[in-house]
């Protein structure tokens, strides 16, 4: 029998009942999409957070003070206070490295804003002209901080979108006064609305003169360096340099931790990744449900079928010749299943694009592929049985109906 | 026929096509595990993760500088306008049913002693520390109660920490230096392991005080407040409050009472582990079809049966009732078969892998049985639905 | 009050938009207690006969009396009640559920009627003792020969006390020995007060009846009784 005829043969098989294939096929398609679907979600979750992570600028390092054997994500890092202070003077210091392109440094507090009568509790961050740079902001109005002198605790400020919104309802805030804390301060300019970021809601921010802020909080040291590298490949070699440098002003001890945005993002890539793989798994479960359910009645149909299997060994079929109709009709199940899991799934996904525009849902290759193979891999194997089983009738009794 | 009959009539039947039943059932055996399995999971993260938070009692309320209207990380910790002073922790034990408070600074620095180096966390911490959280001592005493406004340099080891400098010696009364400091060791304690992340013995522990100046700030980092049990936690969050504005002249401090944090994390988890006992779910809609497919099958197949028992004189109702309780009984035993392996698997994980936190989730291991039962319902309503439709004389023509 | 009256009773079946007239016009009269034998050739409309006398099929046109109630006025649950009290049924290819044993199939519809299981097994044994094959109780329909399984389908279809037995050929799959055996065994029952309508192509049979009708097309064109004869 050649490959063509054994096909024909075993899809006539299939259709003749054709509810109980549509079935077969559905189980399939619901493992695969659910493939598709689960991992397009893990993978839209991890390039959210990571281009989340790139939109804090590109080729960044960030500097804080402190520094424990345990380097990592834990509290140690994100609060925490080390004896010596980062100071204006070590950011002027770690531009003197050919691989830092900018340095903006960071002091973050919370105060009180008012303005004709509002008041409002918000963020204050204290920070220098290069940071609209490094972050890539867009300006909505006005200018942003004025590039001068670190040390000048010039009365100007920039406002946050939602700032803007609460307190100037309608007026145009550049030029205006505005108390913060303690302070006066004008409004230089207004950020375009940024959205949430990783570090802080920018447009619920006012920033300041990095002195203004630590005069304002009463801090005396830095809360964050935010580095710029000069590109890519530089990147390691700033880091070693901003260590070095540091390490020689704060005489000899290195007590400053450095983080680069690459080695961050290498973290959650292979956080995400494992998330993906894992929903990847649970939804290949599935398919394992629906490859038993094609040997079940696929064993229905070889008892049903015991006659014409007879019949057939008593025209001379051999054994291989019937294992190879039955596990023939198995791959045709899975193939087709898979074939309409991946409809089903990139429908599913079409839908889910409408409702989160935002988001990136595409499933990886290697899910697509591993889903289609894992079914195929499926059909075939729990084929085997019931097509064994079918080879072994013995013809007279077959033809029995027995 | 009753309901008993009922069953052992589509035992009866589903016996007589073992291999096929066995399938079937496995089909929702491998869901209800899934279930099981990954809700365990979720279960096993839930309780571990309230595990760690409520180790130092659930009586205790932290108050953080600043404001922040949503819980997380509260901007206070960035410095703030008014900073919360020892002074503060002082007169928060007047408040009404306060037992305790404990002022906390946290940060980093270089250590030395023993002739070894190492950077480590530092907490500056009040007396009342050891007793608020349960810590126990290993050797010699916690900080001593001294002045809070200028206690003596004096210092307490984490086990880790004692480790690395002094290995098995006993440090007790070994000078040590502290982001150059000179401090005194009078103590070493437990091991008491990580907490979310935090290795609570990779620490030293020093006056609060001493820790301000260590770091040049105002402010502490938070102050714990322990209060009593039998007093509801809004009442001494009132009193608390009193006395920050009374102090402060107004509210510029956060106030997170542990239940709240509890409760938000519990939701949080609950969430996690709902959405995995869905994922587990695709596999029971699976098995579900399976079901569907199987019993279609078996209505075809015993045409000639569901003929003759209209012959014989049963209603559509009867029939309807035969192949339903097959349905349902296929999924029940399939769920219960995925139940008993899903539970086994934990316990055994749980034995072999002590560390992997799992707990079976008694609602949702109920819910799977439920909803396998269920499945089997929906799935059996249509192939019975035909059955009970059939026309007894069309079907006893069926050969 | 005859037992059974059908009047311009007709059934038709539609067959790829063309009527197929299976019954036409028939008018039959059967009191309590007859022995009837239907005879004719295939696709006659015997079968048809037989199943809308046992309340299987409904006619197209006309009326059936069963006791003196029109049948037509019956619910679906009232008519499957009915079978189950008064009508039991033999066919030619005996109908047994082989995954079930000789007196499980005998007690199917106690069961059905939702009789309690030691009442069951007592009258399922009666009943089997009673076509001979009380030893044979445990046995399934696989081990069984063919007279045995026709004698288990009797066993069956007498075991709720039915006041009308209908047979559809019940020895068409049989040799003739056994053949003679079953209609033994329900000329007894007959004899005991039981109505029994046999349909046959075996000749010899069908003359034993004290009635005989015979088919052709639909139509009831003989109908012979033995004390006329
Ligand atoms: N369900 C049906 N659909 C269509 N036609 C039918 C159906 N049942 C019976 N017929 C037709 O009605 C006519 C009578 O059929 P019936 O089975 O009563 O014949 P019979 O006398 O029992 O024949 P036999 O001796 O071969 O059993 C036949 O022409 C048959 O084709
Ligand atoms: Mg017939």
């Amino acid at each position: 029998m050649t490959f063509g005829d054994c096909t024909r043969v075993a899809a006539g098989a299939l259709l003749r009942y054709p509810l109980r294939t549509a079935m077969m096929l559905l189980a399939t398609a619901i493992g695969v999409a659910a493939v598709l679907v689960l991992t397009a979600l893990g993978e839209a979750a991890r390039s959210f957070v990571t281009d989340e992570f790139r939109a804090l600028g590109t080729h960044l390092l960030v500097v804080l003070p402190g520094k424990t054997e345990t380097t990592g994500m834990g509290p140690g890092l994100m609060a925490g206070e080390s004896p010596r202070d980062l100071t204006l003077d070590d950011a002027r210091a770690v531009l003197r490295s050919r691989a830092v392109a900018r340095v903006a440094p960071l002091v973050v507090g919370a105060a009180t804003v008012s303005f004709g009568g509002l008041e409002r509790d918000i963020t204050v961050m204290g920070t220098t002209a290069a940071m609209v740079e490094i972050r890539q902001w867009r300006m909505a109005t006005g200018e942003f901080l004025r590039d001068q002198d670190w040390d000048r605790a010039s009365p100007e400020c920039v406002l946050g979108d939602t700032l803007r919104r609460e307190l100037f309802a309608g007026l145009q805030p550049v030029g205006h006064w505005l108390r913060v804390g303690d302070r006066r301060c004008r409004v230089a300019g207004v950020l375009a609305p940024q959205g949430m970021s990783i570090m802080a809601n920018v447009d619920e921010l006012v920033l300041m003169p990095v002195a203004a802020a630590q005069q304002l909080l009463n801090v005396p040291g830095l809360f964050r360096l935010l580095i710029q590298a000069t590109g890519r490949e530089t990147v390691a070699g700033a880091q070693r340099d901003v260590v070095r440098i540091l390490k020689e002003r704060h005489r000899g001890q290195e007590d400053v931790t450095v983080i680069t945005q690459d080695a961050v993002l290498t973290t959650f890539d292979g956080i995400f990744g494992a998330l993906t793989a894992a929903l990847a798994g649970i939804a290949a479960v599935s398919l394992v449900v629906a490859g038993v359910l094609i040997m079940n009645v696929m064993l229905v149909a070889v008892s049903q079928r015991t006659a014409e299997i007879g019949l057939l060994k008593a025209l001379g079929a051999s054994r291989r010749q019937v294992t190879r109709l039955f596990l023939t009709e198995a791959m045709i199940l899975a193939a087709c299943g898979a074939l309409a899991g991946l409809v089903l799934g990139y429908a599913a996904l079409v839908l889910m694009r409408a409702l989160y525009p935002d988001l990136a849902f595409e499933p990886p290759g290697w899910a697509l592929a591993g889903a289609c193979l894992v079914a195929l891999g499926c059909g075939v194997g729990f084929g085997i049985l019931p097509a064994r089983r079918a080879a072994r009738l013995d013809p007279i009794a077959a033809l029995a109906g027995r | 026929m009753n309901g008993r009959e009922l069953v052992r009539f589509a035992t009866h039947s589903a016996l007589s096509h073992r291999l096929r039943s066995v399938l079937t059932a496995l089909g929702i055996g491998i869901g209800v595990t899934a279930v099981v399995l990954l809700t365990s999971m979720g279960e096993g993260l839930h309780r571990y993760v309230l595990e760690q938070f409520t180790q130092f009692g659930t009586n205790i309320i932290g108050i953080n500088p600043g404001r922040s209207t949503t819980f997380g990380a509260s901007t206070g910790i960035f410095g703030s306008v008014r900073p919360l002073t020892i002074d503060d922790a002082e007169a928060l034990k007047r408040v009404p049913f306060v037992l305790n408070t404990v002022p906390v600074v946290q940060g980093t620095a270089s250590v030395e002693g023993g002739g070894r180096e190492r950077s480590t966390n530092i907490s500056g911490v009040g007396p009342e520390f050891q007793t608020a959280f349960d810590f126990r001592v290993a050797l010699g005493t916690f900080l001593p109660a001294d002045d809070p406004r200028a206690p003596r340099p004096l210092a307490v080891l984490g086990a880790k920490m004692r480790h690395e400098l002094y290995g098995e010696r006993s440090p007790l009364g070994e000078l040590l230096r502290v982001g150059g400091e000179r401090y005194r060791v009078i103590g070493v304690m437990e091991p008491k392991g990580q907490v979310l992340g935090f290795d609570l013995d990779d620490t030293v522990y020093i006056p609060a005080a001493r820790a301000l100046e260590l770091y040049n700030r105002q402010g502490l980092f938070e102050i714990d407040v322990l209060y009593d049990k039998a007093v509801p936690a809004d009442e001494v969050v009132a009193g608390i409050e009193r006395m920050i504005i009374a102090r402060h002249g107004g509210l510029d401090v956060t106030i997170t009472t542990q239940q709240q944090m509890l409760d938000v994390l519990g939701s949080v988890l609950d969430i996690v582990t709902f959405a995995v006992a869905a994922l587990g779910g695709i596999s029971l809609l699976v098995g579900g079809v399976g079901i569907f497919t199987i019993m279609t099958i078996a209505v075809r197949e015993r045409t000639a049966e569901i003929g003759l028992l209209r012959a014989i004189g049963a209603g559509r109702a009867q029939i309807r009732a035969i192949f339903l309780g097959e349905s349902i009984l296929l999924a029940g035993i399939g769920g219960a078969g995925g139940l008993l392996v899903g539970g086994l698997t934990v316990v055994l994980l749980g034995v072999a892998v002590p560390a992997l936190p799992v707990g079976i989730a008694l609602p949702y291991v109920v819910a799977a049985e439920a909803v396998a039962v269920l499945i089997g319902l929906a799935a059996g309503v249509v192939p019975a639905q035909r059955a009970a439709a059939l026309d007894p004389v069309e079907a006893l023509r069926a050969e | 009050m005859a037992m059974i009256r059908l009047e311009a009773l007709g059934r038709t079946f539609e067959v790829g938009g063309q009527q197929v007239r299976a019954l036409d016009q028939v008018d039959l009269t059967i009191e309590a207690g007859e022995y009837l034998s239907i005879m004719g050739p295939s696709g006659s409309g015997k079968s048809t006969l037989l199943n809308v006398l046992g309340l299987l099929d409904t006619p197209s046109v006309g009326a059936y009396w069963l006791d003196g109630v029109n049948t037509s006025t019956m619910g679906d649950d009232q008519l499957a009640a009915t079978r189950q009290a008064q009508i039991g049924f033999v066919f030619q290819s005996f109908h047994l559920v082989p995954r079930m044993t000789a007196a499980e199939n005998v007690e199917l519809p106690m069961l059905l009627a939702g009789i309690g299981g030691a009442e069951r097994r007592e009258r399922a044994h009666r009943s089997l003792a009673g076509v001979g094959l009380a030893d044979r109780a445990d046995h399934r329909p696989a081990q069984l020969s063919g007279g045995e399984r026709q004698r288990v389908a009797i066993a069956r279809a007498i075991v709720m006390q039915p006041r009308l037995l209908l047979a559809d050929e019940p020895t068409g799959n049989l040799d003739t020995g056994s053949g003679a055996e079953i209609v033994r065994i329900m000329e007894t029952l007959n004899e005991r007060g039981l109505t029994l309508i046999v349909v046959t192509h075996d000749l010899q049979i069908g003359e034993r009846a004290r009635r005989r009708l015979r088919l052709r097309d639909g139509r009831v064109v003989e109908d012979l009784r033995a004390a006329q004869a």
